[in-house]
This record gives structure tokens, sequence and C-alpha cells, in this order.
């Protein structure tokens, strides 16, 4: 599986490949400039992720090699700054923690662990690992959004509020699995979400809009998308919507910035796009598909981006 | 804004009584690297009503603009149930019950990016700030590309691409004022004078509409290649049909003109927008029989009732009926043709085609002749028979026709809806539908959506400018004035502004505190404070990082500025530390470094005693990290070798014992060996010097405090 991210302005997409590459490209005014090719991956990288521009320009990169490497930009050049090696097989995917919390960076493998890298300065990493997530495997993980309990109020002597900190993750048990951090620091499995029949391949934790609800989508290899909600501010009951069945494995959910249109990528050869409706009910509102490569008509446009 | 095939965003309305669920769609491009772009378009509609699906195809005459017209397909009720019944679950019953009766045109649009390498089977995308990018992901090795061998393919689906154009532009900015004056003065809108103001806010919409129509207009004569005239002429043709629209809109729902002015409201917009046509036929009418018509066009609605007029306009009509039995024209079928037309005589009007444009045009003329005091909740039934007429049968309605049909029957939620479908942009169902909102008509056509609607349409329009670098600062208005979603909406977008110079960065702060959004705020402070770091500015960064009240960043800071001072013997950015005030508080390391500052300052001004105490001060405090403590006492040596006694007694031993504390407690530093020698020599002389110094001021100042009593 291979993967490619924008930025948080959208300014600059990473992609990784098999030929074992993090590439990053500077894509403003809908351009294409190569701006690094990052090597340093013994394998196909699966997955890229940038982190929050308040660190810097910062991104990490997993794969097939068992390492997770972090990149760094430094003066105009991308370095590599970390290296986790921490985990016994492949690492299937990455993904940085709210900004919020710091700067943590979440990691599941196929040795079935999860580990949890912190930056703690100067150039320091502390490692967290929570073996036997998933059995056989862990494929995909996601944060929730950053939910402060109470009001958020200036801590003049810096210190953070109290964050309750979850994220999603899936694996080869077919289970998608929500995890917190506990008071003591050590993290517990805190729901088990099971509708799938195969494998899940992703889960995307959706961006907050202020309300109550929490909502996940998880996809898997039986072809279903599922939508996960929770009423309830506990954040104990879940309840499973089926968005869609496939013909085909389902690799990629993504949520949209404002969490209002979900993108599903399957090996049917098409990413489909989802809203949520008025009444609760989820409707395919696009598809975008690969072409076969004939285009009877072609629209001119004369549109180019302006400045 | 675009006539042809796009697809539109899907959203379901609720129920609302007799009202089924709905859905649109949104409409996506996508834009070839090769210049190519997509074919097919099935779009698919749930209806509420049992209306026929529309076609799919521009305005004007668009359809043959590379949208296919691909007729709706029909699904069956087999298959609706079978889709139901896949979103899931018992909760669908409603589907069920009602899918029999709906029409679930097929599947929905599909989108096809040429030149994609499909032996592969997987598409990777990803979603950026307002458009969706999607990549390929095997190097697309046919491509020759310039930029370098062997890149992926990527595609940029953009959700809108109006917002590009130079012309529209001015569309934006434009209504953009007229919108928020229009919910400035909602409070003082009251009374009578209400639905004038309403009116004349509708006027300066479609003024500003005409403006860029002309604009365009002159931009597609002037166009030397025919492929971008063509494109502009295009454009021209649907910002006219919105002007279209939204006059007639305005007519019927604004303006609420009653019987009698309705038919003057209906001609003058027929005149206007089909001004040529309507010359010739002034012409032909005025030429022949001028005494005829007098009476007839002395009467506008203000002076006399609806009775008088009516009386009038029989008495006329039975002259004429009597003329032509009489056979008074029999000499001159041509006139008589004409007496026809004059008595509403659809036939004879019928053969004039040529000279009526369309069917609303004929409608108007019909009803001039037949019915001149036609009510507004009878138009329909004469708009539909136009319609049906001026067709013959032949063609179909298109998308523009079907828009004015619901208008005729008063029925904005299909206007709305035909609206969204059949434009490319948002602009133009956003703001008709929050000034039909002004109206108080959501409400009052009882629909489920209700302001929600208007809500939802601004949401989605504001969301799109977000997407333009410079365009966004509309959208922080619009979204302003979406009391539900607005404001979270703004946070998740403002955040995403990428941050190119410092001006726009101030204004985008200026944005968030104005709104109080203080984690976005601090957030974008925070990401110019690293910024800041990473170009060496410190003082740029201290400012950031205090404002962002980052305790951690600006101890980071404020560490380097000390670095800075032992390195160089000079502070930067003097202004900013002497000027901290209370912001010093942020953080403990911050504080020593205005208070060390402070030390210097006072001892530049030779205001040895006070900087002394402060010194001490910062040492005693703890304020001052131990690694800088050597520093500090080194500082201190010239003020104990003054002439005048500085540090009391008192002072001198608690200096001692800082002293003796740094000393003993000194760790072992992992340094080499050579090093460590070398630089305990340096100390150990250092500590030397400083012993010796405090106990001649010891010295020194016991004597002093000694015999200030005895003199």
């Amino acid at each position: 599986m291979h993967d490619a991210q924008m930025d948080y302005y959208g300014t600059r997409l990473a992609t990784c490949s098999s030929d074992r590459s993090v590439k990053i490209f500077d894509v403003r005014n809908g351009g294409q400039i190569l701006i690094a090719d990052l090597r340093g991956h013994e394998g196909p990288v699966w997955q890229v992720a940038w982190a929050h521009p308040m660190y810097g320009n910062i991104l990490a990169s997993c794969s097939y090699d068992r390492k997770v490497i972090i990149w760094k930009e430094e003066n105009g050049t991308w370095e590599k700054t970390h290296e986790h090696t921490g985990h016994d097989s492949s690492v299937n995917s990455v993904c940085w923690a709210p900004h919020d919390y710091g700067l943590i960076l979440a990691c599941g493998s196929s040795d079935g662990a999860i580990s949890l890298l912190t930056y703690t300065g100067e150039g320091q990493w502390e490692v967290k690992k929570i073996n036997n997530a998933h059995t056989i495997g862990c494929n995909a993980v996601s944060w929730a959004p950053a939910v402060v309990p109470g009001s958020l109020i200036d801590q003049p002597s810096g210190q953070k509020p109290n964050y309750i900190k979850k994220f999603a993750s899936g694996g080869c048990d077919n289970l998608v699995k929500l995890w917190k951090e506990e008071e003591d620091g050590q993290w517990k499995e805190e729901q088990k979400l099971e509708a799938h029949s195969d494998w899940v391949r992703d889960v995307a934790w959706a961006p907050s809009i202020g309300l109550p609800t929490s909502t996940i989508a998880s996809c898997s290899q039986d072809g279903r998308v599922f939508i996960w909600t929770c009423d309830d501010a506990s954040g104990n009951t879940w309840s499973p919507k089926l968005l869609h069945k496939f013909n085909d494995v389902v690799w990629h959910v993504s949520w949209s910035i404002t969490a209002n249109i979900l993108a599903v990528s399957g090996g049917d050869n098409k990413v489909t796009l989802w809203k949520e409706s008025v009444d609760g009910q989820w409707v395919c509102i696009s598809d975008v598909n690969k072409g076969q490569g004939s285009v009877s008509t072609s629209v001119t446009e004369g549109q180019q981006n302006e400045q | 804004m675009r006539g042809c095939s796009r697809q539109r965003l899907i959203w379901q309305k609720g129920y609302c009584e007799d009202r089924l669920p709905l859905a649109q769609f949104s409409l996506t491009r996508c834009r070839g690297q090769d210049g190519g772009t997509r074919v097919e378009c099935r779009r698919v509609v749930a209806m509420a009503e049992r209306r026929g699906p529309c076609g799919i195809g521009g305005f004007g005459p668009a359809g043959s603009t590379g949208g296919a017209r691909a007729g709706s397909s029909l699904a069956t009720g087999a298959e609706l149930e079978a889709r139901a019944r896949s979103f899931g679950g018992p909760a669908n019953s409603r589907w069920l019950r009602l899918g029999a009766m709906e029409e679930l045109d097929g599947e929905p649009t599909v989108t096809l990016i040429p030149g994609v390498n499909s032996s592969k089977k997987q598409m990777c995308f990803d979603w950026g700030p307002g458009e969706m990018l999607v990549c390929e992901t095997s190097f697309n090795k046919k491509e020759k590309s310039e930029t370098v061998p062997g890149c992926p393919f990527i595609y940029i689906i953009r959700k809108d691409v109006d917002v590009y154009s130079q012309i529209l532009r001015k569309l934006f900015n434009e209504s953009h004022g007229i919108f928020v004056g229009l919910q400035r003065i909602e409070e003082e809108l009251t009374g009578k004078s209400r639905k004038a103001q309403l009116v004349r806010v509708s006027k300066n919409y479609r003024s500003v509409i005409r403006a860029c129509m002309e604009e365009m207009h002159q931009v597609a004569i002037a166009a030397k290649d025919p492929a971008c005239s063509c494109q502009f002429s295009s454009q021209v043709s649907i910002l006219s049909a919105m002007e279209l629209i939204w006059n007639l809109c305005e007519i019927l729902f604004i303006e609420v003109a009653p019987a009698g002015p309705l038919l003057l409201h209906l001609l003058d917009w027929v005149r206007l927008h089909v001004c040529e046509v309507d010359n010739l036929l002034a012409d032909v009418l005025g030429s022949e029989n001028p005494r005829k018509h007098e009476s007839f066009w002395k009467l506008p609605g203000t002076t006399q009732t609806l009775t008088e007029l009516e009386l009038k306009w029989q008495h006329w009509h039975e002259e004429c009926e009597r003329h032509l039995q009489d056979g008074t024209f029999a000499s001159s079928p041509h006139l008589e043709s004409l007496c026809k037309i004059m008595l509403g005589d659809e036939a004879a009007l019928l053969e004039q085609k040529e000279l009526l444009n369309n069917w609303y045009h004929f409608l108007v003329t019909r009803l001039l002749y037949s019915h001149p005091t036609v009510k507004p909740i009878d138009l329909h039934f004469y708009a539909q028979s136009s319609l049906d007429l001026f067709l013959g049968g032949e063609s179909s309605p298109e998308p523009l026709d079907n828009i004015l049909m619901a208008a005729f029957e008063f029925d904005i939620h299909q206007v709305i809806k035909e609206c969204s479908i059949a434009l490319s942009n948002w602009w133009f169902v956003a703001h008709l539908t929050d000034l039909l909102d002004h109206c108080k008509l959501l409400q009052s056509h009882n629909l489920y959506f209700g302001s929600n609607m208007r809500e939802f349409l601004l949401l989605e329009y504001a969301s799109g400018l977000f997407a333009h670098h410079s365009l966004w600062q509309l959208g922080v208005d619009y979204f302003d004035y979406c009391p539900e979603l607005g404001r979270v909406s703004l946070e998740l977008h403002i955040e995403r502004i990428p941050l190119s110079t410092e001006q726009k960065a101030l204004k985008v702060l200026r944005i968030c505190e104005q709104r109080q959004m203080t984690e976005q705020v601090r957030s974008i402070c925070k990401i110019l404070a690293m910024k800041a770091v990473r170009n060496n500015r410190l003082g740029s960064a201290l400012s950031w990082s205090i404002r962002a009240k980052d305790a951690a960043f600006a101890t980071l800071v404020s560490d380097r500025f000390l670095r800075d001072y032992c390195e160089r013997g000079c502070f930067s950015d003097l202004d900013l530390i002497d000027n901290l005030g209370p912001a010093m508080m942020l953080s403990d390391r911050l504080t020593f470094l205005g208070k060390y500052r402070e030390f210097h300052r006072l001892y530049g001004e030779k205001r040895f005693v006070d900087a002394a105490s402060l010194l001490l001060s910062l040492m005693t405090s703890q304020i001052a990290p131990r690694s800088f403590w050597m520093t500090l006492l080194t500082d201190a040596l010239p003020l104990l070798e003054q002439k005048q006694v500085i540090f009391s007694a008192e002072q001198t031993y608690e200096l001692m014992r800082c002293l003796e504390d740094l000393t003993s407690g000194r760790p072992v530093h992992g340094e080499p060996d050579a090093q460590r020698l070398q630089d305990d020599d340096i100390e150990t002389t250092k500590v030397e010097m400083l012993r010796l110094a405090l106990a001649r001021n010891l010295a020194r100042a016991i004597i002093k405090e000694g015999s200030l009593e005895g003199s």
C-alpha cells in the first residue's frame, strides 16, 4: 500500500512508494516541483505523515524494513532526525497526535504492537510500547481530536491542560480498538469494536465540529466500510452503521477537514465520496474513477490559477 | 461559472409532512495534466415530487460544451429497494416505504481521470484544505514529464474552480458587501419599508450580476483565441440566465406583485432580457395601429383599481373582436393576424414564433393580450401551457425552463434545488436563499430545513472561498452569519491558511482575536514563533511566543538569548527585552532574562546599589539557572571592586554562600580530560578571584557598618 499526504496548508505533498523513497513536492498553484527525495528506508515505504507546523517542518515515514524515520527540514534541507527501530516486523501506519498534546507519533506494526514516540526535547524521543495490541498485526492508527474537559483556562505557568488522549487502531484480528491514556501514563484498551469479518485496513477518526458525538470510519478486507458513532461524552457506547459493502478490498478512508465528507478508496478502482444527510443516512455523492484511457470530449480550461 | 456537466453535493433534506427526502449533488472538477478531462456524467437526484428528472447540460447553447447529455436512467423499484437496504438496517424503513414513489435516477456521478495507469489497482488520495488531491501511485512511464523523470502523476480535483476567475472575483467581492449589509440592517427592517428595502437589496445583487456580465462580454469580444472567446460567451449566457431567474424570483417572491402590476413587472422582465426581439415586435405593432394601443399602454396599476382595469380592458378587447368579425381587416391578412394576436389568439401568436425567443416571452405576450389582470396564483397554469405550446412536443424542457416553471409555481424549494444542480458554484443559491430567508419565505414555505438550508448553502459557499489565497477573507464574514456551524467551520478553515507573509499572519490573527478564538491564536503564534527561531530571528520568536502564551517556547528562546549573550557579550533585540512588562512572568527563564537585562541597565546608569541587590536576588530567588550563576558572580566582581562599598555585609555573606554552593555542588561533566583540566584552571582562578574580592568587600562592609553608628 502506498500513500500520499498533503501538508497542513495544502502547499506540499509527501509521497512514498515501493522504491523506498519518500518524495516531497511543492504543489502550489497547481504545480508539481520536486523539493526533496529522501532515502533511508530499506524496504517499501507504506505511509507518511506531516506533523503540525508549529513544530517545524517534520515528516514521519514507516516502512517494511521495520523502521520509522522522522525527517526534519533545517535550513532548507531535509534530514533524518530520528530513527525508531523498536519493531520486529513491518511498520504499517504512522499518525501524529493533535498538536495540543505535544509532538507524539503513534506507529502500528505487523508485529502486533503499537509504539508511541514522544518528543521530550533536545533531540530525545521517549518510547512507550503497547504489545499485542492486535494479534497478527496492526494496520492502521488514527488519533481522536483533542477535547479539553471543562473550560480552557489560561495556565500562566505553562502547564498543559488535562487532555484525555485517545486513539483508534485497526488490525488483522478484524477489530477496531480504542486506546486511552491513563493518569499514570500507561495506555489501556478502552473499547473493542467488532463488526468486520476480515482484516481492518484503515481507521479514521473524524475531526470535531463541536458536537458531543464522536465518529470513526473503518474499512476492511471484507469490502465493508463502517461508520461508528458515540453519542455520550463518556465514550462508552459505540454503534456501527454500514456505509456500504464494496465488491473488493477497501484500503483507505479519509475525512475532509470539516468532517462533512468521507472519501473511500477501494480495490475496485474507485474513490467514492460520502456525505451524511440530515436524517442520518449516508449517501454517495461522487465516484472518482480511474479512466481507461479514452477521452471523448475535452473541455478547454482557459482558467489558470491567478495570483 | 459553468453551465455544462458537473456534479453537485447531495444533501438530503429531512421530512416535512408530505415532502420526501431530497438529494442534491456536489460537483467536483477534474483537471488533467495532459489537458483532457473527464467524460461521463450520469447524474442522480432523488426527487421529492413526482416531477421528472432534469436533464443535464447547460443553459443556452451549452449542452454541447462537453457534457454528455446522457439521459437519466430510471432505476426500477427493485433496484431502489436493494440500494435502500444496503444503507443499513430497519432504521431505513422510511426509505423502503417511499422507495417505490421516489425516482432515483441511477448511479452517482462518475468522474473519470484519463491517462491513469489502470493496471495498477490502487489509487491513493488525500484531502487538502478546500480541495481533494488524487495521485497515481505508480510512476507514469509513458508521460514525458518536464519536471523530474519518474514523478508520480498528480491530479487535483478542485471543489470550486470559479474562485479563480478574475472577472467573477468582482462578483464575489461586491456581493459580499451586499450580503453583509443585508445581515446588518436586519434589525432595522420593519413594517412597510421592509419590503421596499429588500427589493432594493435584490436589485443591487442583480446589478452586480449585470456588471459582471457586461465585463465578461467585453472580454469575450476582445479575446483573440476563439476557444477563450467561446468560453467567455458561454459564461455570459450563464450569468444572463442567473439574472433572469433572480429577476423573476424578485418579482414573484420579494416584490410579491399583485394582479395588475404583476403583468407590468413581467413585461419589464421579458423586455430586459429579450429587448432586441421586443423592439421588433413593438415596431410591428406600433406602426400599424397606434391608436388601438394607446388606451392600453396608459394602464399603470397605481391610479386605477383592478376592476377598473379589467373593465377597460374588456371593453377594448370586445372592440377588437368586433373589428375582426366585421371583417374590417379582411383586405389585409397581415392586419388580420395582427388583430388576432391582440386578441390573444394563441395560434396567431405561435405563427410569429421566430419573433418570440422562448416560451416565457410567449407566456407574457399571451397574458398581455388575453389575461392582463392575471393573478399570481394562476400564473402557473398559463406558464405550463405556454411551455407546452411553445415546445410543441419537439423538444424537452431544459434546466432553465424547469427553474422558471418552479418559480411560476411559487415552489421556492424546487427553484433552489434545481439551481444548485445546474450551476457549478454555490454563489447564486447561497445569496438568493439568504435573501429569501430574510423575506421570511423559507419558513412560510414549510421547509423542514427552513433557515438551516440557508446556513447549509452559505457554509458550502464560504468553504469554497477558503481555497483561494485572498478571497478567504470574504468567507470569514459568511461564516460569522451562520449561527450553528459557522464558528467551528471558521476555526477549522482559518488554521489552514498558509501564512506566507507577516502581514497575512497578522490579518489572520486579528480575525481570530476579534472572535475570541484563543486556541487558533495560540496555535498560529506558535507556528510563527517556530518559523522565526528557524530563521534565527530571536526577537520575533520571543514576541510570538509571548503572544501565544507559550511558556515552554519562551523559555527556549530566552535560553538562546542568554547563550548569545555569553558568546557575544551583548544582547540582541534590547528594545524587546526592555519592554517586556508583565509578559515577563510567562516563564521563569524569561523573567530572568528581563531582570538580568535590567541589572545591566541599572549598572549602566550607575545605580550600583540597586544593581547589586537585583543581582543578588536573581540568585537567591532561584530564578537564575545554576548554569548562569558563575556569570552572575563574575558580573558582581566590578561591583565588589568599586571604591565605595556597594554590597552590605549581609549581602556579601549571601554571595559567599552562593559561591560555595556553586563550587561544592559541581557535578562531574563528561568532558574530555584535557579540556576539563583547562576549564578547571580557569574556573579555579575565577573562584579564587571572587573569594578574594568577597573577602575584601566583607571587611570593608563590616568596618563601614560598624563605624556608621559611631560617626
